[in-house]
């Protein structure tokens, strides 16, 4: 079967996925949530007692590590660059059997950052949202608190299985695949059961994390059931599902937090669903280029692309319509977070210049990667050479702003104290955005100038002029490193010694949750939006008054 | 009128009060005051001098001590890269340190 079975397939599961949410989650019993419950509390036994059930704790420690991580990926990216300049650079440390390399460095690097910093910073933000977007509780606090560790774990043998995919035998990134998705399972069902006991309709955000996580797996399933998991085209087909579970779930967080961080309504609810179905019903091109890493994230032996002609034509064109569902979701987070004006609402909010950065980013690095994506499926492999820098490109500039921003604009939301210092994190955001945009353009110009050496003689592999741009690459990076530690710095400070939130209400909220707004002066429209009013809130005007528990005249 | 030798023990238990209240507290100013960076820069400055007149008093002879254990680290640290590594392990410590003292921290 070829590529176009396992995207019908997968739609056909995604729909009945999208159904079955829609019609009240009906798996979910009143018998099965009990034993969902139990599995996620009273079954761990012991170990549930060491986490945390205070609400917000799940969400915080998430987010915590996902700092931590952000720190270690930049470190090992960092690192992976330089060796591409200099390979020896670390030869001392042969004394110790390690010899790593700049690509295995750069795949842990790659690895980490995604579902090390990006993967935790979005589940973090998404035990926030789906509970507030429900007007309910997360289901097990604790069970997500400690299940974070779970998902630490699993990344940090990844790492390991990047640099070394076997030892003694055994498939290391394997190990990870089960651990993590041991984890992910626990985060679905504690999801699914709060969005089961909701109090009112989801907004899109909402669904769009849910649906994120759910396809996950849903993806991995289709490859396997239509028995193309040991092919090329399976395996290529499995990382673009994946690309496109985690562009669903970073869809949700953006948007969600654009409107909470800014004050703003939400722009657009159609472009909203756009971007749901758009990036179910096409291909995602943005991601690793090869389907090398999914077969060895089961254990599998990689096998070559060998697509048909109807593979090639179907793929290039349902990969071409993921432009429409990119479109819109990089209008919808910028206009939302500008409001009616031409300027940033609230942009004393650190986390809005980093989602307003990933969004503007957004176009050109998904346009870029339908070209490296359509050579490659089509076999001419001329832009392979730079597709790995590309990669750290929409990483770096696109999924991590956007879920870093996110992140920071819930942050004093989950643990009730605002960051250290919110010009901390801006100068980490123009050291980290900088720093990543133009060390990966140089890069990309090394790569470039490869591919024209090359060219021209096919023995210069390495010549003078593509090292020292990607010298010059690297070292610009090193802002990255730098930055993700101040960010990472003024995260823990501030989740200790930040300045506490007195009333979440004087923070900004998402247009979704207020209902009605009690008016005690004369106001603006345009304050009324800021404070969080949608079109559907009530104003309800309150006559002024000395008497206690009144509105007082100030 | 007060005779000298009642005034005299009046004033042993005063200064009895006063020893024992300095005794029992242990007092740590909240700010760094500013004087104590010239201190350390002075120390710093003097290490600098310190080097600059070993190189003039005993020129092309090599520092005691020091000059036998760089070697150890010959072939080790001998790329650029150590340098930014190095940056990035002041990071990473001061990440680790910040946990620590602020969750044991009252």
């Amino acid at each position: 079967m070829g590529l176009i079975t396992i995207l019908m397939v997968f739609w056909l599961l995604m729909i009945v996925v999208y159904v079955m949410l829609n019609r009240g989650i009906w798996v979910f019993t009143d018998v099965t949530k009990g034993f969902s419950l139990f599995m996620l509390e009273k079954a761990l036994g012991p170990a549930i007692d060491f986490a945390e059930g205070r609400s917000g704790s799940g969400s915080v420690a998430w987010i915590i590590q996902g700092a931590v991580w952000l720190a270690i990926s930049s470190t090992l990216t960092f690192i992976g660059l330089w060796l591409g300049h200099e390979p020896n650079a670390l030869h001392s440390l042969s004394a110790w059997g390690l010899n790593p390399t700049s690509e295995s460095l750069l795949l842990a690097g790659k690895l980490s950052t995604i579902f090390g910093a990006v993967g935790m910073f979005l589940i973090g933000s998404a035990l926030h949202i789906v509970p507030n977007l429900a007007n309910t509780n997360l289901a097990s606090e604790k069970n997500a608190t400690l299940v974070s560790f779970v998902w630490a774990l699993s990344v940090s043998i990844m790492v390991i299985g990047a640099y070394r995919p076997e030892i003694f035998g055994v498939k290391i990134l394997l190990i990870s695949t089960v651990i993590n998705s041991l984890a992910l399972i626990a985060i679905i069902v504690n999801l699914l059961l709060t969005a089961s006991s909701r109090e009112r309709k989801i907004a899109f955000p909402g669904w769009l994390i849910i649906i994120g996580l759910i396809s996950f797996p849903v993806s991995t399933l289709t490859v396997v059931i239509t028995g193309n998991i040991t092919s090329g085209t399976g395996q290529w087909a499995l990382v673009r599902l994946i690309g496109a579970s985690f562009f669903l779930q970073l869809s949700g967080v953006g948007l969600y937090a654009a409107s909470f961080g800014s004050g703003n309504p939400l722009w657009s609810r159609s472009l909203t669903a756009i971007t749901l179905a758009g990036s179910i019903f096409t291909l995602n091109p943005i991601g690793f280029t090869s389907g090398e890493l999914s077969a060895m994230f089961l254990g599998l032996d990689p096998s070559l692309l060998e697509p048909s002609r109807n593979d090639l034509i179907g793929g290039s064109f349902i990969m071409a319509l993921f432009a429409v569902p990119l479109i819109a979701l990089a209008s919808n987070l910028i206009i939302t977070i500008r409001g009616d004006d031409s300027f940033i609402e609230n942009s004393d909010n650190p986390g809005i210049a980093e989602i307003n950065f990933g969004a503007i980013m957004l176009i050109p690095v998904g346009i870029s990667f339908l070209f490296i994506q359509t050579d490659f499926l089509s076999g001419n492999n001329e832009l392979m050479e730079i597709s790995s820098s590309m990669h750290l490109l929409a990483i770096w500039t696109v999924l991590v702003p956007i879920s870093l921003g996110a992140t920071l604009c819930i942050f004093p939301a989950v643990s009730g104290r605002n960051v250290l210092s919110a010009n901390r994190s801006r100068r980490a955001f123009w050291m980290m955005s900088g720093g990543a945009f133009t060390g990966i353009i140089f890069t990309i110009m090394g790569d470039f100038s490869n591919i024209s050496l090359l060219e021209s003689n096919p023995e210069a592999v390495i010549t003078e002029t593509p090292n020292a741009l990607r010298s010059l690459g690297s070292v610009i990076f090193y802002f990255v490193v730098l930055g993700s530690i101040f960010q990472c710095l003024n995260m823990i400070r501030g989740f200790y010694r930040g300045s506490k939130i007195i009333n979440e209400n004087s923070q900004s909220s998402t247009s979704i949750s207020m209902k009605s707004y009690n008016l005690t002066k004369t106001t603006t429209v345009r304050k009324l939006f800021s404070k969080g009013a949608t079109m559907e809130t009530e104003i309800v005007p309150v006559s002024e008054s000395e008497k206690q528990g009144k509105p007082t005249e100030l | 009128m007060i005779s000298g030798g009642n005034i005299v023990s009046s004033w042993d238990v005063i200064m009895e009060n006063e020893k024992k209240d300095s005794v029992s507290e242990f007092i740590e100013g909240e700010n760094e005051p500013a004087a104590s960076w010239i201190l350390f820069i002075l120390g710093f400055v003097i290490t600098i001098i310190f080097l600059v007149l070993y190189g003039v008093l005993f020129p092309g002879s090599d520092l005691p001590v020091v000059s036998t254990i760089l070697p150890i680290f010959e072939g080790v640290f001998d790329s650029g890269l150590w340098f930014f590594i190095l940056g990035i392990m002041i990071g990473a410590f001061a990440i680790l340190g910040t946990m620590l003292t602020e969750a044991t921290s009252e």
